[in-house]
């Protein structure tokens, strides 16, 4: 075992130098030898962090809290969060022993791999952030992702789970595990109508009655009960009892945290990392510093201003309806003219195939208001997008359609209104840069 | 005029884009000036199938499959005069399992002879095939599969069809995709109850345009 690891982590070395990181070095270790996981001999502390979406958010979060708190870190940064990637991080941070020194250990764990990567580190705490209508060529649907992530789980894990979400109540029905619950309080955007059409649940889990809301923050998140038997949102450890999305801002256990970017989404990915960094007994007052002092990860979502007009460049997953419906309710809650952009490069970089079903689990129609003034539908499937638009019921003349961004230029930038640009992640870089040229 | 459909399920079985199928109908007959009125109903609603032209069902989890199961068997006697009587159902998905008979090896409405059986690896991907309806674009995601069934629609494989039951595997916005298949449905609806209907032209230009789009982007 121990040769295995000394070869790879040469591997590791040489590919680096060439500046190559890549997977393969746990590919290549897991090859040669499929029980090498149990080699390393890893910190007490090992976080595990894994959910449809967020998981990224939620994890980088923990790792500047802990960070932040002079801990000793060690964290899939790369994003590679299969069990290939999770063994290439051992194998080029451990010690010939196979020993990885450090005050925790925490990753991302992709849905599928929870079982053969849990078998592996024996995370000691789990958030799971969600389990969302994601990639469903490659997941098939979220109860098939559930079961998943439940064959992963053992009694000596601690849950840190949103009570929000009555889906993800599933994971802990019978209440066999040691769960910690977090959640957002009624607030100004809180409502008590659905308004989402494609939700994974409405009933209860327990007897198949249907759920009930006092009200929602979003899709299917909110103070739901049942009325037939004993079925309601959880009692909540680390509650946002106050929350005011447009200043940014959030109250947790009296703590007052800034919120770097205000999509509801990553309210309760703060949530999850506040929970676990409070559960380990780091104190409260520094994690809300730390979080508070977080400036936005303009990779996911920025705004800025052009001719006077803001742009909201929302950052999204394609096949994921939960991050689009995010973007379209942040929308939606914005009452002022706007100009509306969706687009993307590619559907999947993953497969071949395209399928287009997720459109349709998106709530666009919310966004046809009077406030709308244009949709601006580009890239190589926006005539998908636009015949989208049109089922939702959007006038043709406010649908305007374009091959890619360069040919769009003109229509976007000369918009008199604030632009929400919902795109996949693939189109951010490139719409940015767009908007920045003469 | 008008036309009563029924989105039955709504709320179980919506695993991908289902209301896209039910928009793309909304719209269709609305191109035609006729009025369209849609319920939403379903395990917790009594129901009165008499009321409607056409019934539709989208796709499903295997655990809310079984709950719509449970819930469909009572109306079982009702269905049957309801498809004896040469009214509409559509079925997308596995939805249509339900009406055959047997679904691996729990009873099922036994209105048809065949049977579903999971399969263990998912049927995943784009089916782009020539057929009664000129080019299909659609796409599977089921993980299930038809055996003994003597009443093919489309393909054997894929779909059931008996007087005005039609059943598919496909899924997907189906209808929105594919005018074609909407246009026959909605004409042959309208006919149904109102035989001498002057049709007008349907618009499905921006369709046609995303159909093609889409071929060349991907099939050429």
């Amino acid at each position: 075992m121990k040769i295995v690891l000394i070869f790879c982590k040469l591997v590791s070395f040489i590919l680096k130098k060439i500046g190559r990181g890549s997977t393969f070095p746990g590919q290549l270790a897991y090859k040669l030898n499929k029980n090498i996981g149990n080699y390393f001999k890893l910190p007490e502390l090992v976080i595990a962090v894994t959910g449809s979406a967020g998981k990224g958010s939620s994890t980088k979060i923990v790792v500047d809290v802990l960070e932040g708190d002079n801990k000793k870190v060690i964290y899939n940064k790369t994003g590679s969060n299969m069990l290939p990637g999770i063994l290439s991080l051992l194998i080029e941070e451990s010690n010939l022993k196979g020993k990885v020194d450090a005050d925790a250990l925490i990753l991302e764990v992709d849905e599928r791999y929870t079982k053969k990567v849990f078998d592996i580190v024996k995370p000691k705490y789990v958030i799971v952030t969600n389990v969302s209508r994601d990639q469903p060529p490659r997941h098939g649907h979220f109860d098939l992702v559930l079961g998943k992530i439940k064959e992963a789980l053992n009694k000596d894990m601690h849950l840190i789970l949103n009570a929000d979400d009555p889906y993800i109540r599933k994971l802990n029905l019978s209440d066999e595990y040691n769960v910690t619950y977090y959640g957002i309080n009624k607030n100004n955007l809180s409502y008590t109508e659905n308004k989402f059409t494609s939700l994974n649940m409405y009933y209860c889990p327990k007897c198949h009655s249907k759920l009930k809301y006092n009200y929602y923050n979003i899709d299917m998140l909110g103070d739901y009960y049942c009325d037939n038997c004993e079925f309601k949102r959880p009692n909540i450890s680390y509650l946002a009892d106050e929350i005011d999305l447009d200043n940014k801002y959030m109250i947790v256990n009296n703590h007052k945290i800034q919120i770097a970017f205000n999509i509801i989404y990553y309210a309760y990915n703060i949530l999850a990392a506040y929970s676990l960094c409070s559960l380990i007994k780091v104190d409260e007052d520094k994690i809300s510093n730390i979080i508070s002092s977080m400036e936005n990860n303009k990779k996911l979502n920025m705004t800025y201003k052009f001719n006077d007009n803001n742009v909201y460049v929302l950052n999204n997953k394609n096949e994921n309806n939960l991050t689009f419906n995010e973007s379209v309710l942040f929308t939606y809650n914005k009452k002022s003219n706007r100009v509306i952009v969706i687009g993307w490069k590619e559907i999947s970089r993953r497969y071949k195939f395209n399928d287009m079903s997720w459109l349709y689990d998106i709530e666009f129609e919310l966004l046809n208001d009077e406030y709308t003034t244009k949709v601006i539908c580009v890239g190589r499937d926006r005539y998908d997008i636009a015949t989208r638009m049109k089922y939702a019921g959007f006038d043709k003349d406010k649908i305007k359609i374009y091959d890619n961004l360069e040919s769009a230029k003109d229509e976007i930038k000369s918009s008199d209104a604030d632009i929400f640009a919902i795109l996949n992640f693939d189109y951010i870089n490139p719409f940015n840069e767009m908007m920045k040229e003469e | 005029m008008e036309i009563n459909i029924l989105h039955l399920y709504y709320d179980l079985m919506n695993l991908y884009g289902e209301s896209g199928n039910v928009k793309a109908l909304m719209n269709a007959f609305s191109s035609q000036d006729i009025n369209t009125n849609i319920d939403y109903l379903s395990i917790e609603d009594e129901i009165d199938f008499n009321k409607y032209d056409l019934i539709y069902i989208g796709s499903s989890t295997e655990e809310n499959q079984m709950v719509a199961l449970n819930d469909i068997m009572k109306y079982k006697d009702k269905l049957y005069k309801y498809i004896n009587d040469n009214k509409f159902i559509l079925c997308t998905g596995n939805s249509l399992e339900l009406f055959g008979s047997k679904i691996n090896d729990i009873d099922a409405l036994k209105i048809f002879d065949y049977k579903s059986k999971y399969v263990d690896k998912r049927i995943v991907g784009d089916y782009i095939n020539d057929t009664i309806f000129n080019k299909i674009i659609a796409f599977q995601n089921r993980g299930s599969k038809l055996e003994d069934n003597d009443i093919p629609f489309i393909e054997k494989e894929i779909g059931v069809n008996y007087n005005n039951f039609y059943g598919t595997y496909l899924i997907g916005p189906l209808l929105v995709r594919n005018p074609n298949i909407t246009e026959y449905f909605v004409k042959e609806i309208i006919k149904l109850k109102y035989k001498d209907f002057d049709f007008k032209n349907f618009d499905f230009r921006l369709e046609e345009e995303a159909r093609n789009n889409y071929l060349k982007n991907y099939y050429e």
